[in-house]
């Protein structure tokens, strides 16, 4: 019963190691980063063979009194809505990492505040204390800080500055929404599950309040229309193998945090589900709209990451099963689509240094790995059937049929804007005349071959066989179903 | 012993498709290919045939010494979906059992036939793997215990019919007949899906023996309906009255494809569905009477163009669609009993004269046959005849020149407001070629252009779409980015600036004095 404790510590370990490195051993510092990346991804993905996705109790539970005198528990456990994010989390982090080899300067202090990333994330997937959700959520700032600012773009001062302004306002309000539960939770407990079950006799005024401060916090992480502006700044500042994480994984922790928050406040949920519904047709259009408008190719997937997760959020707000499903499905989705797409284009940048979508044309012929693994990301983004995509937006179309009916319309608009943004991009990458200063694009090869392989595998598994994953987060979102319609 | 036998009647339609299959995975790999691979080409093919025609006989056999023929025979449900249930069922009854056999019969003697025939032909493998196809279907459709069995091996039937017609697919003639064949048939097809789709929502079977029993449940309209459906598919295959052009352009197969198809099985099949339907037909008088009508024109029109017929392939075809035309006369009489009969001689007999008709020319000592005096003194009857009535062209200009120029309007609606709302070029703008394409994308570089890349849409959605997203690019720089992001930043930073300034100021030691001073008259 001690495996999460271990894959929490492993990076943590990993980056102690990495920074204290005798300076004549520098040469092994990547490979001690990716051993510790790669030992947490194999002990994440061994979870499975224990996790017993028929329940929907929290899991493989490790407990702790910390600070008794906030009755602050360092507990762990994972459940049908966190097992899905950790290996995501975990196998993204790995990537970003095989990905990294771009990196020629301070490499040991990269490596060490990648890491230090990793457990920050994976700690966010796995607490089940509200206190230790705040402090991991924290956490993950710091070193994502430093990494815009350091090893980013023309612009990265201004980009990591402005990052850690928005999400620190953010957390902010969250701060102060989880103060306030815990004001009004007669049990005196940060543990989640006891808390949502004290909040239940909250008076439907006060959930709706402490509901709009955790809405604002998670809002701005994932991004909610108009508290985006933080990211398509950071995004194409930040290294590529931070731009992996942040849209394969950062936005995830903040769709997380929206679901646990749901559970936490069913009633705040019900009464505000249709200023949710509102704001995430906006975002998804938005989203989609604005990426349809950027020549930047790292631009276009950023706002597209908005458009995307608005589609997560229409599946949580619609309070179906169903709707649930595609919520976490498209978080899984989005992540490995989004997180391949900026390990291509990272690449592809490294290769000509130029975002430019014109400056490209016919790389089909020139680099055919390339052409194929980024089709298959945009395919997974416009939701193809065969793709992972497909899965997530059929789910939310079912469940935001079923709630809104005609309305519905809206989100099949967006995914249509999608398509496209993703067919023009597409046209524009690969097809036309060949041009002499892209005859000598070197193609895919090793490492980073079989980085895109892993994503591109995932995606088309989750795709063609869908039913192991969804039987993962079913009876999790079962339970959350009937606790948001007020049966549990 | 009896009951094992019936439940291998799937066998029968299945082993000569296992020949095609066995001969065309030969030839894809190459084992049997060229001369070399005849013999193994043709023992699978006869092969197929014999093990169909040997688990018949069985079956025949037995039905002899029982005194009764087994009847249906039930395998599994292929789809269930509600109350419909369409299974691999097999009816096993007389007709049944009596066609088959026949067919299986002719057709074993046709493949032995067409070894020798097609000896050292280009196609002889793609020939055998198709005519084992054909033999497969029919002997599928005889047994058939359903409606969509019956259906798909008559797809079968007119899919490996259009492939045989167009066997020398290198000239444009038989490609063009084969094409014609094909098109025409499908007329037929429509109709057996109307009458499938209308048994299943009156009747909600598509079993043969619940659609016949249940035919007293219908009234004279709705059975007339659904016998009409299929009369019509039987009328097409059969090559009867409104359909017969289509058979005279079947003649472009090898000889031995013609003898089975158009001489002997493929003609007769519609006179099958027309005996298996015989209850159904019973309670539709109108297509009785529709039945005897278009049996008598086909024979007028057979009897007329046979006379100035001069090859002997084709007087053959226009004389067996008179004796097809009299048995659907037959039928249309209610004399199904006679039609059966007729049919099986007929079959036996005209098989035999297509399979030697080249033969026949060879010993051929007179000059041709010469239509009867009084046929030469009438010119308008001559001239329809050697016409074949006009039919073709009829049918062209009432089908098919309608069909292509409403094609030609939807191409022009399409050109004119459909692709120019949308954003594609219109006709005159189409790109023929890719070489085409690409002088023009080099020619007009401003396509490739950056602002218009990004930012232009085509059409009236690309317009539209163009509009939003700039109204919503506005809007983001602006106030999301600069007001926002920005705006946070400047805000702060001058903040920042005023607290700077008052912390100098407040480090000046009179402005310290002032401020501790305020500070002890507020507690104070």
């Amino acid at each position: 019963m001690h495996q999460l404790p271990i894959l929490l510590f492993l990076p943590l370990l990993g980056a102690l190691g990495v920074a204290f490195l005798p300076a004549r051993w520098w040469t092994f510092v990547r490979p001690l980063a990716l051993t510790a990346s790669g030992g947490a991804l194999l002990l994440a993905w061994s979870l499975l063979r224990e996790f017993d996705g028929a329940s929907a109790s929290l899991q493989l539970v490790a407990h702790s009194v910390w600070r008794a005198t906030i009755s602050g528990h360092f507990a762990l456990g994972v459940d049908g809505f966190s097992l899905p994010m950790v290996l995501l989390g975990s196998l993204l982090c790995f990537v970003a990492m095989l990905a990294s080899a771009g990196i020629k300067e301070r490499v040991r202090s990269y490596h060490v505040l990648m890491l230090l990333l990793e457990a920050g994330m994976l700690g966010v997937f796995l607490a089940q204390d509200w206190t230790l959700f705040y402090i991991f959520w924290e956490l993950t700032l710091i070193p994502l800080f430093f990494l815009i600012e350091r090893w980013g773009g023309a612009n990265r001062h201004h980009a990591a500055l402005n990052f850690v302004l928005y999400t620190m306002g953010g957390s902010v309000f969250l701060l102060i929404s989880l103060l306030l539960a815990f004001d009004a939770a007669p049990s005196g407990t940060f543990a989640m599950e006891e808390m949502a079950v004290a909040l239940k006799t909250l008076p439907v005024k006060s959930q709706v309040l402490i509901f709009l401060g955790f809405l604002i916090g998670f809002g701005v992480k994932m991004p909610i229309f108009p508290l985006h502006g933080w990211l398509p700044l950071a995004h194409v500042e930040a290294p590529s193998p931070v731009s992996i994480l942040l849209s394969g994984v950062l936005l995830k922790m903040g769709s997380y945090g929206l679901i646990r928050a749901a559970a936490l406040l069913p009633g705040a949920v019900a009464a505000l589900q249709g200023l949710l519904a509102a704001l995430a047709f906006i975002s998804l259009l938005y989203g989609g709209l604005l990426a349809w408008r950027q020549t930047d190719l790292k631009r276009m997937i950023a706002y597209s990451s908005i458009s995307h997760m608005g589609v997560v959020l229409a599946g949580i707000a619609s309070l179906t099963a169903a709707g649930l499903t595609g919520a976490v499905m498209q978080m899984v989705a989005h992540g490995l689509a989004a997180g391949s797409l900026f390990l291509l284009i990272g690449l592809l940048y490294h290769r000509t240094h130029t975002r430019e979508v014109s400056d490209y044309s016919s790389l089909t012929e020139v680099a055919p790995r390339f052409a194929f693994f980024t089709i298959l990301a945009f395919a997974a983004g416009v939701g193809m059937p065969g793709t992972a995509g497909f899965i997530a937006e059929l789910h939310a179309l079912v469940g935001g049929f079923q709630r809104w009916h005609g309305w519905a319309v809206l989100l099949s608009l967006g995914m249509l804007v999608g398509a496209a943004y993703s067919l023009r991009t597409i046209a524009r990458l690969f097809t036309g005349p060949t041009r002499p200063e892209m005859r000598s694009i070197p193609d895919l090869r090793g490492v980073e071959l079989a980085a895109a392989a892993a994503l591109g595998a995932a995606i088309a598994a989750l795709g063609v066989v869908p039913a192991p994953a969804l039987g993962l987060i079913a009876a999790s979102v079962e339970r959350l179903t009937l606790t948001l319609s007020g049966h549990l | 012993m009896g009951e094992t036998l019936q439940r291998l009647c799937w066998l029968i339609p299945l082993a000569p498709w296992l020949a095609a299959l066995w001969i065309g995975v030969g030839y894809g790999v190459g084992r049997s290919r060229g001369e070399a691979g005849e013999k193994t080409t043709a023992r699978a093919a006869l092969g197929g045939m014999g093990a169909s025609l040997l688990l018949l006989l069985a079956l025949d056999l037995q039905a002899w010494m029982t005194g009764a023929p087994p009847g249906e025979v039930d395998f599994h449900a292929w789809l269930e979906s509600g109350p419909l249930r369409i299974g691999f069922t097999f009816t096993l009854d007389r007709l049944a059992l009596a066609m088959a056999t026949l067919s299986a019969t002719i057709s074993l003697l046709t493949t032995r036939f067409s070894v020798h025939y097609l000896h050292r032909e280009e196609g002889f493998q793609r020939f055998f793997a198709i005519l084992s196809l054909f033999n497969g279907a029919l002997l599928l459709l005889f047994l058939s215990g359903n409606a969509v069995l019956a259906f798909a091996a008559w797809e079968v039937m007119g899919v490996s019919s259009w492939l045989l017609i167009g066997y020398a697919f290198d000239r444009p003639v038989a490609t063009t007949n084969a094409v014609r064949a094909f098109v025409a048939n499908r007329f037929g097809d429509a109709g057996f899906l109307v009458g499938v789709a209308l048994s299943v929502h009156w009747l909600g079977t598509v079993e043969w023996k619940a659609l016949l029993s249940s035919a007293e449940r219908l009234d004279t309209m709705q059975s007339g309906l659904i016998a009409g459906g299929l009369l019509l598919a039987a009328l097409a295959k059969s090559g009867q009255f409104p359909f017969a052009a289509w058979i005279a352009r079947a003649l472009e197969g090898p000889t031995p494809s013609s003898a089975i198809f158009y001489g002997s099985m493929m003609v007769h099949a519609g006179v099958f569905l027309t005996l298996r339907l015989e209850p159904l037909i019973l309670h539709a008088p109108l297509m009785m009477a529709l039945l005897f009508l278009m049996g008598g024109l086909t024979v007028g029109y057979a009897l007329v163009c046979g006379w100035v017929q001069s090859d002997v392939k084709s007087l053959l075809l226009f004389s067996t669609q008179l004796q097809v035309g009299l048995m659907f006369m037959a039928c249309g009489l209610g004399w199904f009993e006679l039609a059966g009969w007729h049919l099986a001689l007929h079959a036996l007999w005209r098989s035999w004269q297509f399979l030697t008709s080249p033969e026949f020319m060879h010993g051929m000592v007179r000059p041709a046959w010469k239509p009867p005096g009084w046929v030469q003194g009438q010119t308008r009857l001559h001239a329809a005849a050697l016409q074949r009535f006009w039919l073709e062209p009829m049918a062209d200009a009432l089908l098919v020149r309608p069909t292509e120029s409403l094609g030609r309007d939807a191409q022009s609606f399409d050109d004119r407001l459909v692709n120019r709302m949308v954003g594609l070029p219109g006709t005159a703008g189409a790109v023929a070629s890719l070489a085409d394409w690409e002088e023009r994308t080099e020619g007009g570089e401003e396509s490739w252009d950056v602002s218009a890349a990004a930012a232009g849409g085509r059409g009236v959605m690309g317009r539209l779409l163009e509009r939003i997203s700039h109204a919503l690019h506005w809007f983001e720089e602006r106030l999301v980015l600069r007001g926002g992001g920005e705006g946070l930043l400047s805000a702060l930073h001058r903040v920042g600036v005023y607290f700077l300034l008052a912390d100098r100021l407040l480090s000046r030691p009179r402005y310290l004095m002032v401020f501790i001073a305020v500070t002890f008259i507020v507690i104070l």
